[in-house]
């Protein structure tokens, strides 16, 4: 790697998206996000009350009509004084569903970047949309299928829902256009796996003598070849879990996490190669650096470096999903017939057709819970 | 110094990002005031309630453009002329993505692969996406610029309206190969160039257009499909099955445009695979394991026999010579059979043609479609086929001569 490709490869993060529409300050994420949190609540609220209103004037225009059929409309509707969620009890849940969304990639022998990008997506979708709004199980299947065509990973949707239990392709597709303008028509997604390549690269040159050491950040680490390859190991570890699960893509560059994630790996190697490239660690620049990459550690390490949910975060994963099962807008729960009637496709006029889909979602979702949506079949 | 990959974001980066959200949040508190109290009797219907934050921000782009006549259809997508709301003489084309009937997969590929890195790509030379947002019934539109005056294969095929010569050609090359330079800088193949995908602007620029086929080539050895660019502008390497390859497909692209451009009909005009094929080693030359290593072991490598050899420059100044010494060099190098032989979009960038005589014509001089209903009085300074100069008179008749072949 030599430094005009070093260049252009900043040049490029900035003309990006991903730098353009997709960074943040915390505070500004954290705004958007009470924003989003906010006003979903407020619209659960309403379609609650119109739902009771539309029950009530049902059952009084029948009052002794079928009482099997009043009952099980019912069922649906949450009972009681909502209690919403908060920011942050979204925001545990959304890192338990990106878990998730990893765990089925896994299962669907998906490459890295196909997962990692649906992660992301799971993650920008629900900068400006709520839980309680759009059930992530769903989502999460329709953002995994996106990324197999946005990454050129072709998957063909019968397969792909096949291999999910309980998911039609229609499933799958119902939430597709809800996802894309949720992404804001975006669908890039720059990760670090190319930039970890190529300082790991550069730092096996320099312990092997390709790259002569300049000197400026003194001898060099003792073992320094071994250290490079077990750093590199620790390093991708990293990024194909804490790095897609906190918000550092938020926040940094993929060049910045991936030398966060070098510096958690093995840290002295990492700064006397970040003093080796800037001529020391005392200038202005290099403090400035190491204040971002500490910054970025930071944020990796709130998150285990795993695929799996440990318990502890598991066990609150649990109570908040069947929070969330109470707070749910009722009238985004059927998104299939949702995307029928905006399509106006044929048969979206279809009432009877509407209603027996409906039934069966129901009974399917009810089947399967909340928490974890449609179980993943036995390969 | 290489310290890039350490920057920090810097303080103009910041203030970017906090009005994005700034105007994001002013866009939330438009919804929930607008909402208001909420009318259980006259409420909006299940589905349609008030919009969500991602679905009002739709809105927004939305409003800004308004649509107008059709321009024409494509095999996905129906372009429409239209203009920005707050001023109507800034014109734009809407391109809006067809449901299709036969994809029961979602969204189309072609559709995914043109939003994902249009909105990457931004330069003079590139088609720019100005704008993405969806209509009622959720079919995308993509806002692009308006490019009027036709494509250059247009330019070409016209021999009666339109002359031009080897500076005007290499005005067209330079803009192009500058597109496709920083198509690959930012690791992006477009795999679908040929002249009707370039379209040209207003001011004489060429924009290289239809990215359906485009895809990012981070990792050189995933599979890619070979069943990619029109067969004409097709480079050996993909008929004959290689699955993994790299920008050189372009290259071969851009130097069947060059040639195209010189002799006024396209150079190897295919039609099949197999007779692509053939005329490849006809008028190229046969490639062989002795001119390309690992030729033989693709999977569908098959050459008529017996092997032609490679055409000397004398072949390529007989038909090519109006580009000149230089022109024919470039040429030869951008059609070199083995992909890992043939010039790259940098080095075509750094060649010696583009400082050679004659300097490209600037943009606002080349010439432009001729006649018909569709002439653009105030923007043709020159009539179709009146030439400005002597150098242009004797060039056209060389090419048009070049043509007859
Ligand atoms: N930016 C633009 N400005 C002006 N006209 C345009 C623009 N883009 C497209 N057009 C017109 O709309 C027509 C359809 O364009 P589109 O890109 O959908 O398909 P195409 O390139 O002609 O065919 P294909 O289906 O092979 O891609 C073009 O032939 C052109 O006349």
């Amino acid at each position: 790697m030599n430094s005009s490709n070093v260049i252009t490869e900043d040049d490029r993060y900035r003309s990006s998206t991903q730098f353009r529409l997709w960074s943040f300050t915390p505070a500004s994420l954290l705004a958007l996000r009470s924003t989003t949190n906010q006003l979903a609540a407020d619209r659960v609220r309403e379609a609650v009350r119109r739902a009771r209103a539309r029950e009530a004037q049902s059952s009084a225009d029948a009052s002794d009509a079928d009482p099997e059929s009043k009952s099980r409309a019912t069922s649906t509707l949450p009972e009681g004084e909502l209690d919403c969620l908060t920011v942050e009890e979204e925001l545990k849940l959304i890192v338990f569903y990106c878990r998730q969304t990893l765990q089925l990639g896994k299962h669907l022998n998906l490459p890295t970047d196909v997962n990692a990008t649906a992660v992301q997506y799971m993650k920008r979708f629900y900068t400006t949309n709520s839980l309680m709004t759009y059930d992530p199980a769903t989502i999460l299947r329709t953002a995994l299928f996106f990324a197999t065509k946005t990454e050129n990973h072709y998957y063909r949707l019968s397969k792909f829902a096949e291999a999910i239990d309980k998911t039609k392709p229609e499933d799958v597709l119902a939430s597709e256009y809800l996802l894309t303008q949720g992404l804001r028509f975006t669908f890039d997604v720059r990760h670090p796996y190319r930039a970890l390549e190529g300082a790991v690269m550069e730092l096996c040159a320099i312990a092997e003598g390709a790259i002569p050491n300049n000197g400026v950040a003194g001898e060099m680490p003792r073992n320094m070849d071994y250290r490079c390859k077990v750093a590199h190991g620790t390093a991708k570890e990293f990024l194909k879990t804490s790095a897609l699960l906190t918000d550092v893509y938020f926040h940094f560059s993929p060049s910045q996490i991936m030398l966060a994630s070098l510096l958690i790996a093995d840290e002295e190697l990492i700064r006397w190669y970040i003093a080796f490239k800037l001529g020391g660690l005392q200038n202005a620049m290099a403090q400035k650096v190491l204040g971002t990459l500490a910054d970025c550690a930071q944020m990796l390490r709130t998150v285990e470096p795993q695929m799996q949910s440990p318990a502890e975060e598991s066990k609150e994963a649990r109570t908040l999903a069947k929070k969330l099962r109470k707070c749910r807008n009722p009238e985004k729960i059927d998104l299939v017939a949702l995307q029928q009637t905006k399509r106006g496709g044929d048969n979206a006029n279809d009432e009877k057709i509407l209603k027996k889909r409906k039934l069966e979602r129901e009974k399917v979702a009810q089947e399967a819970g909340d928490l974890f949506g449609p179980g993943l079949k036995k390969p | 110094m290489a310290l890039s990959p350490l920057v920090v974001p810097g303080s103009a980066s910041g203030e970017r990002t906090a009005a994005t959200a700034k105007s994001k949040l002013q866009a939330a508190s438009a919804v929930t005031s607008s909402s208001g109290t909420p009318n259980p009797n006259n409420g909006p219907p299940p589905g349609s309630g008030g919009a969500d934050l991602a679905e009002q921000m739709n809105e927004d782009e939305k409003q800004k453009y308004i649509k107008g006549k059709k321009l024409g259809e494509g095999t996905y997508a129906i372009v429409y002329l239209g203009h920005v709301k707050s001023d109507p003489s800034k014109l734009v084309a809407i391109k809006k993505i067809k449901i299709q009937e036969d994809y029961k997969e979602g969204l189309a590929p072609d559709a995914v692969r043109e939003l994902k890195h249009l909105q990457e790509l931004s330069h003079p030379n590139i088609i720019s996406l100005l704008s993405v947002f969806s209509s009622r019934d959720q079919n995308l539109n993509l806002v692009l610029e308006y490019l009027p005056l036709g494509d250059l294969e247009m330019l070409i095929k016209d021999i009666e309206g339109v002359r031009y010569g080897a500076a005007d050609i290499k005005a067209w090359m330079g803009m192009l190969g500058r597109a496709i330079w920083f198509c690959h800088e930012n690791f992006v193949l477009h795999r679908d160039i040929k002249p009707n995908n370039l379209l040209i602007a207003a001011d004489g620029g060429i924009k290289l257009a239809d990215f359906g086929l485009a895809r990012s080539f981070a990792d050189p050895y995933r599979v890619m499909s070979n069943m990619v660019i029109t067969r004409w502008y097709r480079p050996p390497e993909l008929l004959f099955g290689a699955r993994s390859y790299s920008g050189a497909v372009d290259i071969w692209s851009i130097g069947l445009v060059f040639a195209e451009l010189v002799i006024r009909n396209p150079y190897l005009p295919g039609d099949t695979e197999v007779d692509q094929i053939s005329k490849i080693c006809a008028l190229v030359g046969t490639p062989t394991e002795e001119n390309w290593p690992g030729v033989s072991k693709l999977e569908h490598y098959a050459v008529p026999a017996p092997a032609t050899p490679i055409q000397p420059v004398a072949h390529y100044n007989s038909m090519f010579g109006t580009a000149g010494a230089e022109g024919v060099d470039l040429l030869m190098k951008m059609l070199i059979l083995d992909p890992r032989k043939r010039i790259t979009a940098r080095q075509i960038l750094e060649h010696g043609w583009w400082k050679s005589e004659p300097k490209p014509t600037k943009k606002q001089n080349l010439p432009k479609k001729g006649g018909g209903l569709e002439k653009l009085g105030e923007d043709l300074k020159r009539g179709p086929g009146v030439l400005d100069d002597e150098r242009g008179t004797k060039v056209a008749r060389k090419l048009d001569f070049g043509s007859m072949k």
